[in-house]
């Protein structure tokens, strides 16, 4: 197992230039999630990562060794792919031991290998199969197999789970999870989908526009968003996003003043914006509640949950706004609502879209 | 439902299959109808379409009246079959270097092999005779075979190209992160999958080697004993007559045994031709 570092990596397709400059440093042992919006570059990270695209320029060090001109096999990694690009012709047992067969190992230590990998992921009895009479999950857990019988150092996941239905991903998310567990294993994991990226990552990379938006715990991209991007992108639903003028500054934190006329002291470092300003305020929609005084919106679409009543509206001047609220709401589609938010859950994101610093942002979830 | 068409439409649809087989099959049933019948009834006037003494006697006759017959059908085989696995060897590296390697003129060479196809070998058969003759091939089986794998390859390799790029390249990309070299890749895990397009390449490849076969042997050799069967069949036009029921009969077995195999890999070459048209 192993460490990887990426020393200011880019890439140009031509003249597109798909990579600027990405450095990052993932430990061992660490799930590490790329995510981002499709196009933003995330694939051709790890496709650099893998070894099967070059970086124009940049260095890739796998446990301190570097890697940047080495061949996959050398590197240590090993692949999972979108289409799990399992071999049609060969028996799920062929497929599993295929790297083994390149290495040319033995029969008996290839046995050994592929019974191993069949038991960790419960393919024992589908070893004589083809992979075109499996399910999409076991499809899945069958190039999984592929790439755990090579013991690499580092896991590379390129949207395996993105051919899945819903049900099967959620159940999948999970065996992922038990697995890098149980392999102790360093894995690299790109995906578009951030409740995955939320659900199984120890640290998640933002990219966006091929740079690196913020890197770090799914609870720190939760409460600190650096941007308003990795705001908007992280949490379901989205955080809204209300334009706002700034009214003062001063030591208790930023005063701001929300269309309708509500006026909210928010608790942030308000050293780059000064009165007049235009910035906007971020509110999670499950940090909403119903209140007396605070933003008035009409209620267009309302989602009854069960446990939580989805609610979906437009402000005085046109911003679209979501909220979480109970299930039990007193709310009609159609009738406007007033909307409250405690100023400590409030983010604020300047012209640039770089946030002011919350100062008594809860603490940080390990 | 697309696929419900009315009674009309269906009259119609058979009726257009009956006249396009009836164009391509004719000729044969006019060959075996000849073949069944003496020789002075195929002169007979007013022409008769039945007659009532068929036999199968022209069968027996030919292997007397050519001695060789025998020998031409077997020509014809082995040519067109050296010149079809020739030709694959030569085309699968190359079409799958087209199919997945960027090199330069790329695009150029590839129009290049186009262009050559749009020569009938007829155009150069001079100068191949001169090129045959010079490297002292004249007279051989070498002389049928070079030339038709030399028209074969270009075609060859446009169709198992576009058949190669239709197999995912994740497959392969798969392959290499696991440490396949590229001609390990080629033969585990792209020629398993490209079978049926082989086989419609090597189906087309034979095709084209036993139809062109008979203008190399008429030109490049003299030998009667490497003849091929459509060379062969001259030697029915005899100073008198033409035995031609003899030879519609001697035609007719010689293309037997292509027949019979192609009637086993029907299935491939349809699917073969349609693969990959629609994603799984």
């Amino acid at each position: 197992m192993a460490t990887l570092d990426l020393l200011s990596i880019s890439k140009s397709f031509g003249a597109a230039k798909v990579l600027h400059d990405i450095s990052l440093a993932i430990n061992d042992k660490e799930f590490v999630v790329f995510v981002g919006p499709s196009g933003c570059g995330k694939s051709t990270l790890l496709r650099i990562i893998a070894g099967l695209e070059e970086s124009t320029s940049g260095q890739i060090m796998i446990g301190g060794d570097d890697v940047s001109d080495a061949h996959p096999v050398d590197r240590g990694i090993s692949m999972v792919f979108q289409s799990y690009a399992l071999y049609p012709h060969l028996s799920v047992y062929e497929n599993i031991a295929f790297p083994l067969r390149v290495q040319k190992l033995s029969q008996q230590d290839m046995d050994t290998r592929v019974q191993r990998a069949a038991d960790i992921l419960q393919l024992t009895d589908k070893l004589q199969l083809k992979p075109g009479q499996l399910s999409g999950g076991q499809r899945q857990r069958v190039a999984i197999g592929r790439s755990i019988v090579r013991n690499p150092k580092i896991f590379l996941f390129d949207e395996p789970l993105s051919n899945l239905d819903a049900a099967l991903r959620g159940d999948m998310r999970v065996e992922l999870s038990q697995l890098h567990r149980s392999l102790d294993a360093t894995m690299v994991y790109v995906t578009h989908d951030q409740v995955e990226a939320m659900t199984m990552a120890d640290r998640i990379v933002v990219l966006n526009g091929g740079r690196v938006e913020q890197f770090g715990t799914p609870m720190e991209l939760y409460h600190h968003p650096k941007t308003k991007f990795v705001a908007s992108f992280i949490g379901q639903p989205n955080m809204n996003l209300v334009p706002a003028t700034v009214t003062g500054a001063d030591a208790t934190g930023l005063g701001v003043e929300l269309p309708g006329g509500c006026q909210m002291t928010l608790p942030v470092e308000a050293r780059t914006v000064a009165v007049g300003d235009k910035v906007e305020v971020g509110m999670r929609p499950e940090h909403v509640h119903l209140g007396k005084a605070g933003l008035e919106i009409n209620v267009n679409v309302l989602e009854r949950l069960g446990g939580v009543s989805i609610t979906y509206g437009t402000a005085a001047d046109g911003t679209r706004f979501c909220a979480s609220l109970p299930g039990d709401a007193r709310i009609d589609e159609g009738a406007p609502i007033t909307l409250g938010a405690a100023p400590e859950d409030c983010h604020v994101f300047d012209k640039s879209g770089d946030v002011l610093r919350r100062r008594s942002a809860p603490a940080l979830v390990a | 439902m697309m696929d419900r068409y009315s009674k009309l439409q269906m009259v119609g649809i058979y009726f257009a299959i009956t006249i396009f087989l009836i164009f391509i099959l004719l000729p044969f049933f006019e060959m075996f109808m000849a073949s069944l019948r003496p020789l002075e009834h195929l002169f007979r006037s007013p022409y008769q379409f039945w007659s009532d003494d068929f036999s199968f006697q022209a069968y027996r006759d030919m292997w007397v009246t050519v001695p060789l017959l025998g020998r031409y059908i077997l020509n014809s085989i082995f040519i067109a079959g050296m010149v079809t696995g020739l030709t694959m060897i030569f085309v699968i590296p190359a079409a799958y270097a087209y199919a997945r390697l960027e090199f330069p003129f790329k695009n150029l060479t590839l129009g290049i092999f186009l262009g050559v196809n749009m020569f009938t070998g007829a155009v150069l058969l001079i100068p191949l005779y001169r090129v045959l003759r010079t490297m002292g091939l004249l007279n051989t089986y070498w002389s049928m075979i070079v030339p038709g794998v030399a028209f074969l390859i270009p075609t060859g390799i446009w169709l198992l190209r576009s058949y190669l790029e239709k197999i995912p390249r994740e497959l392969e990309e798969a392959a290499f992160v696991d440490g396949a070299s590229r001609m390990y890749t080629l033969r585990r895990v792209v020629l398993p999958l490209a079978v049926p397009g082989l086989i419609v390449v090597g189906v087309a490849v034979f095709i084209g080697a036993y139809a062109q076969q008979f203008l190399f042997a008429i030109t490049f050799n003299q030998q009667r004993e490497l003849q091929p069967l459509p060379a062969g069949l001259f030697e029915f036009i005899g100073y008198q007559d033409v035995t031609w029921n003899q030879m519609m009969a001697a035609a007719l077995v010689g293309v037997l045994p292509v027949m019979i195999i192609f009637l086993f890999l029907q299935k491939y070459l349809v699917a073969g031709l349609t693969a990959g048209a629609v994603k799984e």
